[in-house]
């Protein structure tokens, strides 16, 4: 094990690597995110492919790998064989001692001993689970395949193969959600004594089923009011159940941080392999095509499959900072932005700072800028205030 | 020496739109000034935003040969504005030429503004030529429009000309009326100098160009000359004609148009509407010029995000050396910081020049709502122009205030005279008089203040006349009203931009609209925000913005960053147009709520 918590992945140490893998058992209402359903593909010609960028980016790589998140997709839908080879090919990213953690998505129901027992023999220390609610009618609602009762026996399987970390999924803001089911999800999730918890407030994102039945009118969004009350029921139930928030979504029990994550909060570099991932290494950004036959035919013509790529300058560096940084209950680390943007950021945002200080919707201390409570319910809004006032001083590259 | 018998100085004059530089331009291409090759779209509209907008704003000339009956003759063609806006530019071409072609839409039939202009013609005692124009429309009726025309501007339809500018029928009857029907320009060569400026504008090398008319004597480059109403002495450098382009010629005599450089550097330095005049030989007879264009419409510049007062003087200063038609002088508003009042001759006038400004140096400028001059009669006697709300002085010190009130016509289908009265009335307009011009059109005259028709009043007219009824104003004088001073607060602080006079009987209703307005333009914040209209410490409408209850973006992982970043850099591109007051973020939009009395 390397280090803190903290220090593994400050710029120019160590880096996170993602791996996409765009296959799921079938499409859920409200993801966004670039998967197929699996019947309709042989999943061996990509996979090669995914190992192919593995290696190139690998070697090119003068950092070395803290974390490993996999992602998707459901990974763990693969066939064995193929998860085998895939986490072997993982594994060259660095010794086991210097990998802190290496978390893989699934999903409830989908997880055997067999599956389970592979994903610990392959390095895989952390298994996030998409459980989303523990209300059938909500689930079906979000067009998940699992019930409420595949949850706790997937948990029970992982902890008795010796998955070292289990992290939950839930989603609030559901159409149809009360406080009281709410509650109920959260309850339920508590009483498994998970090792993290994810609460996502539910995203209409363009072009998903859900966003076409809201604008069909066909389902009704959750009003504005309760979602901020379920957010805020989380937050307190959460702490007093020993987990406490440290992003806006996000609650660990102590030490239980996702530090894959925190590494993207905190602005450093990740490698990212497969369709529709994207990479931040070097101050350029990148981003796979996200369909996976040109993936396949870019990685074989040209050996890699970048579809956009640019140069982050420091205006932008400015904006990303405080968009992902702002996230984390800690803040935005005054030391960091000064270091990157050559800015101070109490400087340049004093006016700002000053007027969101005095509505109550951020605090500064000597070393971090950060959201409160009620200005973490509007986050968005005070981000943007910020990221205003960065354009408005600074012109042009320093 | 020139011939004045084969001289003919005309300007055209139409409404908007019924095609009066088309048919500038079928004139030029006509007399083989201008090849078809070298033709583009409406050749004498050189502005962009006029070729955009598909208006004249400025006045244009172009000077063409026309072969007649074994005779050339030299036809001066002034080209000018149709906008109600520009009446005095069309005065200007009226006082440099001797014939006025009035064009109509065969198709809509006479207009509001082509009844003003043929007045100002008829007035100027100038040979008026009908010209009925698009008789290539399908929907064309040539005859009927001409028999309407002399019933509403007694010109005879006998001797209407009919052509269409698109196909160029009928342009060689036209030319033949022209030299037929306009009488030759009279001066006397030998005599004193008389010249009249009838515009200038900046030329990007060589200081002004003044346009100018000879009335009496002989200009030659060299000269040295008086321009008498600013007493200023310069010495000819070039005089040449428009052909169309600027085409050096030796001399300019009594009854030729053209123009001169004499070293003049800016717009201050001239007086459209002088005299020129040999300074060894001066005239003791000047011509008698121009009243100044009168600004109606005033509204305050301020600066938008990423743009500085200092940055919008230098804007405005560039404007004005091209434009020197509108006013501006600085002001201070507590809500907004520094900013500049500005005076119009109309709306049209107002948002050429802010685009302008936003477009040639590249400057974000947020603008208050537009209004009018106001005389307040204080009570020890003393009479104030205000030009802002701001101005307005204590209402104890204050006997009576006095809007501006104009003279609207209307010419409308004879079945929206119902809802064009219905809206006169709503506007606070007294009938005057109706007028049945023919069966189906009809002449409707109303007093009403400028106020009521500065935004929206055409709009309204169009949509109550289904597009057939135009209006044209004059102003009348000045007139007492009940008006009171309406003030509006945001998150509890009183926003001097938005302040607003109105007549008290309408305050109310015009204060909630607004604030129901306002609520939607300025949108939520972090926070709730009271929104109140006042007049004095009298609250007539209120209403409160909820804040943000929750406003977060639920993920966002290594794969968002770029997508998550440029949203956000959209958002700061949004606030470039708002000004913060007092926590607030008041967007462009909300200023101009203010104006809107019916949504």
């Amino acid at each position: 094990m390397v280090g803190l918590d903290d220090s593994v992945h400050a710029p120019g140490r160590a880096c996170g690597l993602y791996v996409h893998i765009p296959f799921c058992e079938s499409k859920c209402g409200y993801c966004d995110f670039y998967s197929v359903p699996v019947e309709q593909l042989d999943t061996e010609p990509l996979l090669r492919r995914i190992v192919r960028e593995l290696r190139v980016r690998l070697d090119d790589n003068p950092r070395k790998v803290g974390t490993i998140f996999c992602g998707g997709g459901t990974p763990t839908i693969l066939p064995l064989e193929e998860l085998t080879r895939l986490f072997g090919e993982v594994s060259r990213a660095g010794p086991a001692d210097q990998i802190v953690e290496f978390t893989v998505e699934a999903n409830p129901g989908t997880i055997d001993d067999s599956k389970a027992g592979l994903l610990v023999g392959g390095g895989v220390t952390r298994v996030s689970m998409g459980a989303q609610s523990f209300i059938a009618g909500e689930l079906a609602t979000l067009e998940r395949l699992h019930s409420p009762d595949d949850i706790a026996p997937s948990v029970a399987t992982l902890r008795r193969n010796g998955v070292r970390q289990v992290s939950l999924d839930l989603i609030f803001g559901i159409p149809g959600q009360t406080l009281d089911t709410w509650s109920r999800s959260l309850d339920r999730a508590i009483e498994l004594e998970p090792d993290h918890i994810a609460c996502y407030g539910l995203t209409y994102e363009p072009g998903t089923r859900l966003s076409e039945l809201r604008q069909q009118g066909r389902i009704t969004p959750c009003d504005e009011q309760l979602e901020a009350d379920m957010y805020l029921g989380a937050v307190d139930g959460l702490c007093e159940a020993g987990y406490g928030q440290y992003e806006t979504s996000n609650f660990a029990k102590p030490g239980c941080k996702c530090r894959h994550n925190l590494n993207y909060w905190r602005n450093g570099s990740y490698i990212g392999v497969g369709p529709s991932a994207a990479g931040y290494v070097d101050g350029r950004r990148y981003k796979n095509i996200a369909d996976i036959d040109a993936y396949i035919r870019m990685m074989d013509v040209q050996g890699h499959a970048e579809a956009e790529t640019e140069v982050v300058d420091t205006q932008m560096l400015m904006t990303e900072m405080i968009m992902m940084q702002l996230r984390l209950v800690e803040g935005l680390s005054i030391e960091s932005f000064r270091e990157r943007t050559g800015v101070d950021p109490l400087a340049v945002f004093k006016d700002t700072l000053n007027r969101l200080v005095d509505l109550g919707f951020v605090t500064v201390s000597d070393t971090h800028i950060a959201l409160t409570r009620q200005g973490r319910l509007i986050s968005d809004a005070v981000i943007v205030e910020l990221a205003a006032t960065c354009g408005d001083r600074v012109d042009g590259p320093h | 020496m020139v011939d004045l018998s084969l001289i003919r100085n005309f300007s055209i004059v139409a409404h908007i739109d019924h095609g009066k530089s088309t048919l500038a331009d079928r004139i030029l291409e006509r007399t083989g000034v201008i090849s078809a090759r070298e033709m583009r779209e409406q050749y004498l509209d050189d502005m962009d935003l006029e070729r955009e907008m598909g208006i004249t704003i400025k006045a244009n000339r172009a000077t063409v040969p026309y072969d007649f009956e074994g005779r050339t003759y030299m036809l001066n063609l002034l080209d000018t504005p149709g906008h109600v806006d520009f009446h005095y530019e069309v005065s200007r071409a009226l006082a440099a030429c001797e014939g006025v072609l009035v064009v109509v839409d065969a198709t809509q039939g006479v207009q509001a503004q082509t009844v003003a202009n043929a007045n100002l013609a008829a007035e100027a005692d100038r040979e008026i030529i009908l010209v009925i124009n698009k008789i290539d429309l399908p929907a064309a009726r040539p005859e009927d429009i001409a028999l309407e025309a002399e019933q509403v501007l007694g010109l005879d339809a006998a001797e209407a000309v009919f052509t269409s500018a698109k196909t160029g029928a009928g342009v060689d009857e036209l030319l033949q009326a022209i030299v037929q029907r306009v009488p030759p320009p009279t001066g006397d060569p030998d005599g004193r100098l008389r010249a009249l400026i009838y515009d200038a504008k900046p030329d990007p090398h060589r200081g002004i160009i003044s346009h100018t008319r000879v009335f009496d004597g002989t200009l030659k480059r060299g000269d040295r000359v008086d321009l008498v109403a600013v007493g200023r002495k310069y010495q000819v450098t070039e005089v040449g004609k428009f052909m169309p382009k600027p085409t050096p010629v030796d001399s300019l005599s009594a009854g030729e148009v053209g123009y001169l450089f004499a070293g003049i550097k800016t717009l201050t330095d001239v007086n459209i509407g002088d005299t020129v005049t040999h300074s060894s030989h001066p005239t003791d007879n000047p011509l008698p010029g121009y009243a100044p264009p009168q600004q109606m419409v005033f509204c305050d510049f301020y600066p938008g995000v990423g743009c500085t007062t200092a940055q919008l003087r230098e804007a405005m200063e560039k404007l004005w050396l091209n434009d020197s038609s509108f006013t501006y002088v600085t002001v201070s508003s507590d809500a907004l910081g520094i900013g500049f009042r500005c005076g119009f001759l109309g709306l049209l006038h107002m948002r050429i020049i802010q685009e302008r400004l936003e477009r040639e140096s590249d400057i974000a400028v947020v603008q208050t709502a537009p209004t009018v001059t106001y005389e307040v009669l204080r009570k020890d006697g003393t009479l104030k122009r205000i030009e802002s709300p701001s101005e307005l002085p204590d209402m104890s010190e204050v006997q009576e205030i006095r809007e501006p009130v104009v003279d609207v016509s209307m010419l409308i289908p004879a079945e929206s005279v119902g809802p064009a009265m219905q809206l006169s009335m709503h506007r606070r307009g007294k009938h005057q008089k109706t007028e049945y011009l023919s069966p189906t059109r009809v002449m409707l005259i109303y007093k009403m203040p400028l106020c009521e028709i500065i935004y929206d009043f055409y709009d309204k007219l169009k949509t109550c006349t289904r597009g057939y009824g135009t209006a044209d104003y004059e102003l009348s004088g000045y007139q007492a009203g009940d008006m009171v001073r309406m003030d509006v607060l945001v998150n509890g602080v009183p926003i001097d931009a938005l302040s607003v006079i109105v007549h008290s009987d309408k305050a109310t209703v015009r204060g909630r609209k607004l604030i129901s307005r306002l609520k939607k333009e300025i949108g939520r914040h972090m926070f709730e925000i009271p929104l109140q209209a006042a007049i004095g410490a009298r609250i007539i409408a209120r209403e409160t913005i909820p804040p943000f209850r929750k406003d977060v973006t639920a993920k966002c992982y290594g794969g968002d960053v770029t997508r998550k970043r440029k949203l956000l850099e959209k958002q700061k591109e949004g606030k470039r147009r708002m000004k913060t007051v007092g926590n607030v973020s008041i967007p462009q939009e909300a200023f101009m709520s203010v104006l809107n009395p019916e949504d």
